[in-house]
């Protein structure tokens, strides 16, 4: 105040007491002002980093992306089980949508059953607020760029791309590939179980588990870990940037090569068609799978999308049980085809191959007739497995006993379970023994724990309680094929580009050489002419033929001599069995047939057999060269048999007097 | 040419002296704040100038105007005008009472013709106009202790209650303590204040559990613990923290303040805009903002003590002290510190009630500075 004050003598008490309260008030507000001031420090500049994660918690949002699920593939990486891309459209409920107003205009938009909205709009209402709920897959891409554009106008719609798992193949390897379906609480409670965590993969409405085969073994591997793409949201959650540098990608399943042909496989349902059975189909020098086909089957992607109640009770209550794998689960009695085993078992004991049984068409034990399909004569164990001559072996049975037949039985892979990779689905069949018997009868019916001598005769031929399935019934007829090595059946190749170990990295089977060879040569004159299944054995390939063991077995008593299929209800009629190997003089692969009540092994099983056998070996380059290569001047007339349209051409080039064109030929 | 205490009176009430008397400094840093204010709007709205910006800026500028001219106007005649000012708003305020215009559960407005009025903001002004004329007449002994005390105590009881009941508690309690801050200013005894301070800290609790609304109880239950309603009033809090300490020393920028451009922040131009400008400009920016209140606030606590009346004196400082409480509650508001009460940042938050109020409010404080040698009436003892 540079103005002298001495003319307001008003310069009073109440302006000093007023300059005085004011001096005190302004203080306060002066105080009150530094303690913002200091609030404002400690919150931008000391807390200023706690407060900067949570502006970016706010701000930045990770969404998950899924992880593509690994391929499975076939041994020439042919596409098993791959990803399709699949539009959806899905609604997150906010607090105050409109849920039926919403569902109405999306009919407009995209067609929704009528029938389906109500559903729907229980659904969404019913689901946690901003959890999508996944209204429509697979929309054209119209339907897709209707909804984006329409989308801001929409609340909680979104539609996007996801990936769904896709068999190409449908049915044809339902059961080995099996099928990815939808989580559900045991899936969750399994996986808790297992102490591993719960993720938020399994909750994204478009993810699915493996449920079945591979796909449920390998479920980890295949599914890859999920990713996260960084978004920028607003206080609404809606996405107003991306930010790319900031994604977390999402790693990728793993791949799987199987040692499956799907050719073969493909053949192998085809040739059944509506009959009921599995077809295993083994390389004999690696141990690989190269079919397992069980029929009928369904189609996988159905189980991806979901199967509705009448359609999975249609499935469940077919008297053919499409959903049973009758490769590995289903089993049965194997019949004739197990007289090799039993062949195997005689040899070892150390009965003389050269000694003659007689086969009147009867044989007694006991009180008990027992009868041979013919009348076969005299017969050395060669013409009895060639033959398939019941009486030499109930006669030699009851020298061996069930233990060495067992014994034969179990080094030739029965009454067991292969390690091929996949978790659980095999049956081990039963082998039986003395101690078996004992065993099973110890609890259930105490006085019959000990094993009669007239049970042999039937085990021999393969029946009675022998149970078997037909993966054993090939790995069986493979390791007899191979001569050597007791093979191990391989069904995973690679998994993520690894090789898995061969099956042939194995110990030999404990059986001598000569009498391997015995047993091989006798199941090869099975096809020689003469033999049960001469007629089944010809490929239509040249000189390559196909040596194999059919079998029929029974499914209920025989009453008397009726021993007739036809006209009986199918699911009376007897299993069609049929092993074999091919090329018989120089074996490479090994089949097994089992057609469920298909009368008959030589009727249901060889031609089948046959068919599928034909695809493998000429899909076997080597085979091929081997088909194509001409025959022997003199047989020129057989040039029709050939596959090959060229031999012909060819021929009718040779006969014009032209050059034949480089080829095969010319290596002659 | 500059006045002082020895120009003559005629010298004095030239325009052009009058204009030049305007404390040029002061209206600098109104039109600082009120530019900040707009700044921050235009960013916020995605560096636009509509909804926001814009209208602030130009309502500034009008109510800068008006402030201006009631610079120039004689403090005789706000003198004069005081108690009918107050009378108005009084009515008013009853007529809300009866008739007045109900949204969001509160009955504030008065609906006069197409417009839409908020009698509470004219009582801002007119509970200082008054109290400041009452106690230009009263003794200093008077005003230390006294039966005569009972009556600005009801001049403020009468408002304040009155807007407490429509409900709006955070003008009512701007007006009750600027009321007390005008009772302190004029001198009120220390065993008086005393008393008041213990009648409040005794009636407060029931106060708050029986008198208040159930969401005024719940703001201030949630302000106590703010975890315990994270998503309600409690969101606002916490999102006004984050968005001000996210800021840091130097500010993410303008335009750059992901809470507030993401309306993470809510009220993000209105009672939050402290929160939004904090986010974009930092330590720095609100700092600086700060100052300015601050610089407002003591120039003019310096214009009320060179006023030669005690009218001038205690409205200046009762504006002084209504501007402060307003800066005081947001600030605390929006950092957390006090309950969620509609309190603006005031010429900062949009809005223009409470522009048009703090500026009449301004054009008082002017007034008593250019106007600071004059003598009003040398009312002592006379009431009216």
């Amino acid at each position: 105040m540079s103005e002298p004050s001495i003319f307001f003598s008003e310069v009073n008490q109440r302006q000093g007491g007023f300059n005085r309260r004011a001096f005190l008030l302004g203080g306060i507000t002066g105080l009150g002002l530094g303690i913002l001031g200091g609030r404002l420090a400690i919150l931008q500049a000391v807390e200023a980093q706690r407060y900067e994660k949570l502006a970016a918690s706010n701000q930045f949002n990770f969404r998950l992306v899924p992880p593509p699920r690994g391929r499975v593939l076939d041994r020439h990486g042919v596409v098993l089980a791959s990803n399709r891309p699949n539009f959806r459209l899905m609604v997150a409920r906010e607090k105050e949508t409109d849920v039926d107003g919403l569902v109405r205009n999306l009919c407009e938009l995209v067609p929704i059953p009528e029938d389906r909205v109500p559903r729907l709009i229980k659904d969404i209402k019913r689901a946690a607020p901003k959890a999508p709920v996944p209204v429509m897959e697979d929309m054209t891409w119209e339907e897709f760029s209707r909804v984006n554009v329409r989308a801001p106008e929409l609340p909680g719609v979104t539609a996007e791309m996801a990936e769904v798992r896709v068999y190409p193949w449908g049915g044809a390897f339902a059961h080995v590939v099996g099928y990815v379906a939808k989580v559900n609480s045991d899936d969750i409670d399994a996986i808790k179980e297992k102490g591993e965590p719960v993720g938020p993969l399994f909750y994204n409405p478009g993810f699915r588990i493996g449920k079945q085969g591979i796909e449920k073994a390998f479920d980890e591997r295949l599914r890859g870990e999920a990713g996260g793409k960084k978004v920028e949201v607003d206080a609404r959650g809606r996405v107003v940037a991306e930010d790319i540098g900031g994604d977390i990608p999402a790693r990728p399943g793993d791949e799987i090569q199987l040692t499956l042909d799907a050719d073969v496989q493909q053949r192998a349902l085809e040739v059944f068609g509506e009959d009921s059975g599995g077809a295993v189909v083994m390389d004999i020098r690696t141990g690989d799978i190269l079919c397992m086909a069980s029929a009928p089957s369904f189609d996988a992607n159905r189980f991806v999308r979901g199967l509705t109640g009448p359609e999975y009770r249609a499935l469940a209550n077919y008297e053919r049980k499409p959903l049973l794998d009758k490769c590995m689960l289903g089993v049965y009695p194997p019949g004739s085809t197990f007289k090799p085993v039993t062949a195997m078992a005689c040899l070892e004991y150390g009965i003389n191959p050269e000694e003659r049984v007689h086969c009147g068409g009867a044989w007694r034990i006991g009180n008990t007739t027992m009868r041979c399909h013919k009348t076969h004569g005299s017969q050395n164990l060669h013409d009895a497995i060639k033959n398939s001559c019941d009486i030499y072996f109930y006669t030699m049975s009851l020298r061996l006993g069930p233990d060495r037949i067992a014994a034969a039985a179990k080094a030739l892979g029965f009454g067991q379970t292969f390690d091929i990779g996949l978790k659980g689905g095999q049956s081990k069949g039963l082998v039986p023994s003395t101690a078996w018997k004992a065993e099973y009868y110890k609890t259930r019916n105490p006085r019959n724990t000990k094993w009669f001598a007239g049970e042999t005769p039937s085990y021999a031929i393969g029946q009675g309680a022998l149970l078997v399935n037909a993966l054993q019934l090939c790995v069986a007829t493979a390791r007899l094929a191979n001569a050597r090595k007791a093979l191990n059946p391989r069904l995973i190749r690679s998994i993520g580009g690894v090789e898995q170990p061969k099956g042939s990295d194995v110990p030999d089977l404990p059986f001598k050489k000569e009498n391997l060879d015995y047993v091989r040569s006798g199941m090869a004159a099975v096809a020689a002419a003469g033999g049960t299944a001469f007629r089944a054995s010809q490929l239509g390939l040249g000189d390559i033929l196909m040596a194999g063991k059919t079998g029929t077995a029974q499914v209920r008593g025989y009453k008397g001599i009726d021993r007739k299929n036809t006209g009986k209800p199918w699911r009376f009629r007897d299993h069609g069995l049929f092993i074999a190997f091919a090329p018989f003089d120089d074996p490479r692969y090994a089949i097994s047939v089992i057609v469920e009540h298909g009368q008959g092994g030589s009727i249901a099983a060889a031609p089948k057999a046959r068919e599928i056998m034909r695809v493998a070996l000429l899909k076997d380059p080597e085979l091929r060269a081997r088909i194509e290569k001409p025959l022997p001047a003199p047989d020129l007339s057989e040039g029709e048999e050939f596959e090959d349209g060229d031999n012909l051409r060819d021929a009718a080039a040779a006969a014009a007097g032209e050059a034949p064109p480089p080829g095969p030929m010319v290596e002659e | 040419m500059s006045v002082s205490a020895l120009s003559r009176p005629g010298e004095r009430d030239r325009p052009l002296n009058k204009f030049l008397e305007i404390d040029w400094v002061f209206c600098l840093m109104l039109i600082l704040i009120a530019g900040a204010g707009g700044l921050i709007m235009f960013s916020v709205a995605g560096g636009s100038w509509t909804p926001w910006a814009a209208q602030h800026l130009l309502r500034f500028g009008a109510v800068f105007v008006v402030m201006i001219v009631l610079a120039m106007t004689p403090i005789r005649w706000w003198f004069e005008a005081s108690y009918p000012i107050y009378a108005v708003g009084l009515i008013l305020l009853v007529l809300v009472e009866f008739m007045g215009a109900t949204a969001k559960g509160a009955t504030r407005w008065l609906d006069i013709g197409p417009l839409r009025f908020q009698p509470s903001e004219v009582m801002k002004v007119g509970i200082v106009l008054a109290l400041a004329r009452f106690y230009h007449g009263l003794s200093a002994d008077s005003a230390r202790e006294s039966w005569w005390l009972l009556i600005p105590l009801a001049m403020i009881g009468a408002p304040t209650l009155l807007v407490a009941h429509q409900p709006d508690l955070g003008t009512a309690i701007l007006i009750g303590a600027t009321g007390v801050a005008i009772m302190v200013l004029a001198g009120l005894s220390w065993r008086l204040i005393g008393a008041g301070v213990l009648a409040i800290l005794i009636a407060l609790p029931p106060f708050i559990m029986f008198v208040l609304h159930d969401y005024q109880r719940k703001r201030i239950l949630t302000f106590l613990n703010p975890e315990a309603d994270k998503m309600g009033d409690g969101y606002h809090i916490l999102q006004s923290k984050i968005a001000l300490g996210s800021g840091g020393f130097l500010g993410k920028g303008l335009g750059l303040g992901s809470q507030s451009q993401l309306n993470y922040l809510p009220e993000k131009h209105t009672d939050f805009i402290f929160a939004a400008l904090s986010e974009e400009l930092g330590f720095v920016g609100a700092g600086a903002v700060l100052l300015l209140y601050a610089g407002v606030i003591f120039m003019a606590l310096r214009i009320a003590s060179t006023s030669h009346s005690h009218f001038g004196r205690l409205g200046t400082a009762g504006v002084t002290a209504t501007f402060a409480l307003y800066v005081l509650i947001n600030g605390a508001m929006v950092m957390g510190m006090a309950p969620v009460v509609g309190v603006p940042m005031p010429l900062l938050s949009y809005g223009g009630t409470v522009m048009l109020t703090v500026m009449i409010g301004f054009g008082l404080v002017l007034s008593t500075r250019v106007h600071r040698y004059s003598e009003v009436t040398s009312g002592r003892g006379s009431l009216l």
